[in-house]
């Protein structure tokens, strides 16, 4: 039996009827965990004494999970900078390598109220930023369709393996659409506000999201439903409810209208092969009703740059408690300065150094008109072209990234700022905007097509991906861990 | 020697009375054991909540505003000020930089007779740091020690336009701020416990100069008195380094109030770079219409109107007014006497000169005088119609404030009523005559004096009731004969 087959409704059955038991459940999974540590390193923690706790509860009716739990018997893993008291926290960063957050985040609560499971603490780049695969701690997560490429961040490993139905992780300026993109799965980053924040080490408050990831779109959906909604403890969080997604995509979809910015052929870096893909893409989509437009969008392009002058900043600041005063790493000095310094120098990645010195040259009073002022005016700009192009159409359709997962030696613009991967997927973050990446499993490592969508308009998102969906079907590959399967 | 001018500027922080810190549900009572009134968002941990401004402290902000004359701002942003230090736990400090809550306001000071308005730059909130605790002084203590429990706390800072001239104008400045944002009760400002802390910008220039010179700013003075010294002190310094052909170096200076004197404690030549920008985490918050309107109609008559009303319709000097104004308990305690008794000058006399100086000599607040203010009309009362002497009236009124008992049962328990029967007191001034021929003798001789020690042997007869007019004439009237 492969790891696909391992779902949540054929798993919610065996329990009901007591097929399989909690042992065996427990072994298997963890097995199962531990094969894909071993090849991918997509786990920062995985604690086997927890996953046996959680799954015993599903098998005990006393301990009310409820097998009508709207997420019974679905497994999740979180990035590595969501909040939860029972594991450590660290944000992929020697900084926080053996810390453990005093509160469990909002989105973990919400999933052990649906019953869902937790597998573990996911791989990632550290405190998020970025999908190159280079400043983990931790090292660096494979990408299960090739190795010797990065899959972006642990959480898009874990969900391609099967070894959880679906992962929950940050998206600052697209890292988790990309990583679904490098790894060929879903991903959906909500509109800003959609999922709280509460427990999210975040580094870039104004653009950071929680969003998903899963194999298909039906969990995708499912697993939004049990987390978004209004959180009265943050109050960025969208004040209307959420509402039920997998019910509405029941229901018959009208004819979509889609932009297409007519320049997208200008991304750095955007390999041959994709123009092709995507322009079939684009042919298919009529097919199945989708209409195609082609709009201008002038300065969608500066997008990239323009979130990463402000999430620089941001984080330069949001990061600046990392003082080894209160908690985390702390290095020996002989005074307060000495000590912050060399806290500081060695807590934290050279790559991250450098991204949070950028954010402090920037915001300097030398460079803060010219850089940090203008890049917030051109995120005005940004936004009323993209909500003035999503008034006309249902949504705005570009490639995920302009380049598969990259590999040894073959990072594009690794040197360079902006990020080159971030070129289609900033924006949303920039203007708050739901994004949803649909997987192109070709030959090789697979790409990824954007949705970017209407403020609280996920739905739309999701119909379109499941339309795709139904009319395609996906190549996941089939991993052998060798493993006896449930 | 050329005569210079002084120029002023304070930046004054207050912490408001709210219950919990600005931005979570910690307690902000004053004097908890260190450490102990925190929560993983006041110490900065990462992974803890989310800020939630609290309305009470914006509440309290525009009020203060208002209370000083400044326009409000229909929406107000949180920004961050970030800059490293070990008492402040986020490596950044909420405030108010883009849009304050108050801009362009006034306070009006008195000063030898005559008025000045002294401008206010901006009214803005923003969030206390910790607390660095030392060994002995800052500069020689070979460690810090660092209490969170003020981290949080809510605080307002009121800058000044550089428009005060003088240590005595600082000091009066200060006080009637003091006396303004306590009457609108958002703070207790006690500079002792740090509630009210104040920050001077000094600098001097020859007097006519227009342009404002180098400045030192002046930090640690806990009481008013250290104000208007520090302040003495740091232009006296100035003046002497310009005499000496030298230049003012522009530093941070502290005021050590053992010697009297100010020190460097840091320059401030590298100028501040605070990165400021909107707290991602806090939205714009809207200041609507109708609540202003709300706020400003609780606003109480304050200090200025309250001193013009007393002066004018009560007829008080300058002096009086002042003195009763400057704390809404005790002007309101006045009005509630003059309810019972409409004799202005006279109450305020009783306030200034007696309950004052029980309030200060025993240190008990004006709320917690066991005198009602009715009962202090009473006893006004009672003088009049001559049924107690003004004498015995002191000695009843220190028993009120003693016991809090009224002053009709204390004249009746004791039998303090003056006599007043012309009767009574004839037949006593008739034996203190007959038992005093030699001082008869010496008034009939031309003495005066004589008359006042026969006066004073009628009252010890009585013990002080009998009615001293009625003595006077009686006494008069046998003697004469």
């Amino acid at each position: 039996m492969n790891n696909r087959s391992y779902s949540a409704r054929q798993l919610k059955e065996q329990i009901k009827n007591k097929s399989l038991s909690p042992q065996e459940l427990s072994s298997s999974i963890i097995s199962l965990c531990n094969s894909v540590q071993e090849k991918y390193n997509a786990f920062i923690s995985i604690d086997p004494d927890i996953i046996s706790k959680e799954i015993e509860a599903l098998f005990d009716d006393k301990l009310k999970v409820g097998d009508n739990a709207p997420l019974f018997g679905f497994s999740y893993s979180l990035g590595d900078n969501i909040a939860t008291s029972g594991y450590v926290t660290t944000c992929a960063s020697k900084m926080l390598s053996t810390y453990k957050p005093p509160l469990d985040a909002h989105v973990f609560l919400k999933l052990k109220e649906n019953g869902a499971i937790i597998i573990g603490k996911t791989n990632m780049e550290e405190f998020g930023i970025g999908c190159s695969g280079e400043s983990s701690y931790f090292k660096g997560v494979k990408n299960p369709w090739n190795t010797k490429h990065t899959a972006g961040n642990g959480a898009a490993a874990a969900v391609l393996t099967g070894v959880v139905n679906f992962s929950l992780a940050s998206d600052v300026r697209g890292e988790l659409r990309q990583a679904a993109s490098y790894c060929g799965v879903f991903a959906l980053k909500p509109t800003y506000g959609r999922i709280s924040r509460r427990g999210l080490l975040d580094s870039a408050s104004s653009l950071e999201n929680i969003g998903l990831m899963a194999g298909n779109t039906m969990d995708l959906a499912a697993a939004l439903t049990a987390v978004a909604g209004h959180d009265p403890h943050d109050v960025t969080s969208l004040r209307s409810e959420a509402p039920d997604y997998i019910s509405l995509l029941e229901g018959n979809s009208k004819e979509l209208q889609a932009a297409v910015p007519e320049n997208w052929q200008d991304a750095p870096y955007l390999e041959d092969e994709l123009k092709d893909i995507f322009q079939g893409q684009l042919k298919k989509l009529e097919e199945l009703g989708i209409k195609i437009h082609f709009v201008q969008l002038p300065h969608f392009q500066h997008s990239s740059l323009t979130a990463t002058i402000i999430s620089a900043v941001e984080a330069f600041s949001n990061l600046a408690n990392y003082d080894g005063v209160r908690f985390g790493y702390r290095a020996e000095g002989r005074h307060l300065q000495e000590m912050y310094t060399l806290t500081r120098s060695e807590g934290f990645s050279s790559k991250l150094k450098k991204f949070l010195t950028f954010g402090a040259l920037v915001s300097s009073a030398k460079y803060y008109n010219d850089y940090f002022l203008k890049a917030q005016k051109l995120r005005s700009v940004i936004t009323k072209e993209l909500e003035d192009c999503l008034q006309r159409y249902d949504l705005l359709l570009t490639p995920t990234t302009p380049f598969r997962a990259p590999g040894p030696g073959i990072l594009p613009g690794r040197e360079e700022l902006p990020d080159p991967a971030g070129y289609y997927t900033a924006a949303a973050n920039l203007a708050g905007l739901p994004a949803l990446t649909y997987p192109l499993h070709t030959k090789g490592l697979p790409y990824g097509l954007q949705f970017t969508g209407k403020k609280e308009d996920e739905l739309t998102l999701l119909k379109a991906a499941l339309l795709l969906e139904n009319e395609n079907t996906l190549a996941f590959p089939n991993f052998d861990f060798n493993n006896q399967g449930v | 020697m050329p005569e210079f001018e002084t120029v002023i500027g304070l930046e004054v922080h207050v912490e408001l009375l709210t219950n919990t810190k600005l931005f979570c549900g910690c307690s902000t009572a004053f004097g908890a054991d260190p450490n102990t009134q925190v929560c993983p968002l006041c110490l900065g941990l990462p992974g803890g909540t989310l800020p939630k401004l609290n309305e009470k402290a914006v509440e309290y902000t525009i009020k203060a505003a208002m209370a000083l004359n400044c326009r409000i701002a229909d929406e107000i942003t949180f920004d961050r000020k970030n800059y490293y230090y070990a008492d402040l736990p986020k490596g950044f400090q909420i405030s108010q930089f883009f849009q304050p809550t108050g801009r362009d306001g006034y306070v009006e000071i008195h000063l030898d007779g005559r008025s000045k308005k002294i401008g206010i730059h901006q009214v803005h909130l923003e969030e206390d740091t910790g607390k660095l605790l030392h060994m002995g002084d800052i500069i020689s203590s070979p460690y810090s020690r660092v209490d969170f429990n003020r981290a949080g706390v809510p605080l307002i800072e009121i800058v000044t336009e550089p428009d005060i001239r003088s240590p005595e104008e600082a000091r009066l400045f200060l006080q009637k701020l003091r006396s303004i944002l306590r009457y609108i009760a958002i703070s207790d400002c006690k500079m002792e416990e740090g509630s009210m802390r104040c920050d001077a910008n000094i600098s001097i220039r020859p007097a006519g100069s227009k342009e404002l010179r180098t400045k030192t700013e002046l930090k640690n003075m806990n009481s008013f008195r250290a104000v208007f010294r520090g302040i003495e002190y740091e232009v006296e310094r100035q003046r002497s380094v310009v005499m000496e052909g030298k230049e003012v170096i522009p530093q941070t200076r502290h005021w050590d109030e053992a010697k009297g004197i100010t020190k460097a404690m840091r320059s401030k030549l590298v100028s501040a770079n605070y990165r400021c920008f909107p707290d991602p985490n806090l939205p714009p918050y809207k200041l609507p219409a109708e609540w202003l309107e709300e706020i400003r109609k609780s606003i109480p008559e304050l200090p200025d109107s309250r001193y013009s009303r007393f002066t004018g319709e009560y007829g008080l000097p300058p002096y009086d007014a002042e003195i009763l104004t400057a704390s809404r308990e005790i002007a309101d305690y006045y009005e509630a006497v003059l309810t019972g008794y409409n004799e202005p000058k006279s109450v305020s006399n009783w306030i200034m000169s007696e309950l004052l100086r029980l309030l200060n000599s025993t240190n008990t607040g004006i709320n917690d005088c066991k005198i009602k203010p009715e009962d202090l009309g009473k006893l006004l009362q009672m003088i009049d119609k001559g049924t107690i002497s003004g004498k015995i009236a002191k000695g009843v009124f220190e028993e009120m404030f003693a016991t809090g008992k009224k002053p009709e049962d204390i004249i009746k328990e004791k039998g303090l009523t003056q006599i007043s029967d012309e009767d009574t007191i004839a037949k006593i001034v008739d034996s203190v005559l007959a038992g005093n021929p030699g001082s008869v003798e010496d008034y009939r001789k031309g003495k005066n004096k004589a008359l006042g020690f026969l006066v004073g042997q009628v009252m010890k007869e009585t013990k002080g009731k009998a009615n001293p007019q009625l003595v006077n004439k009686l006494l008069k009237e046998k003697l004469d004969r």
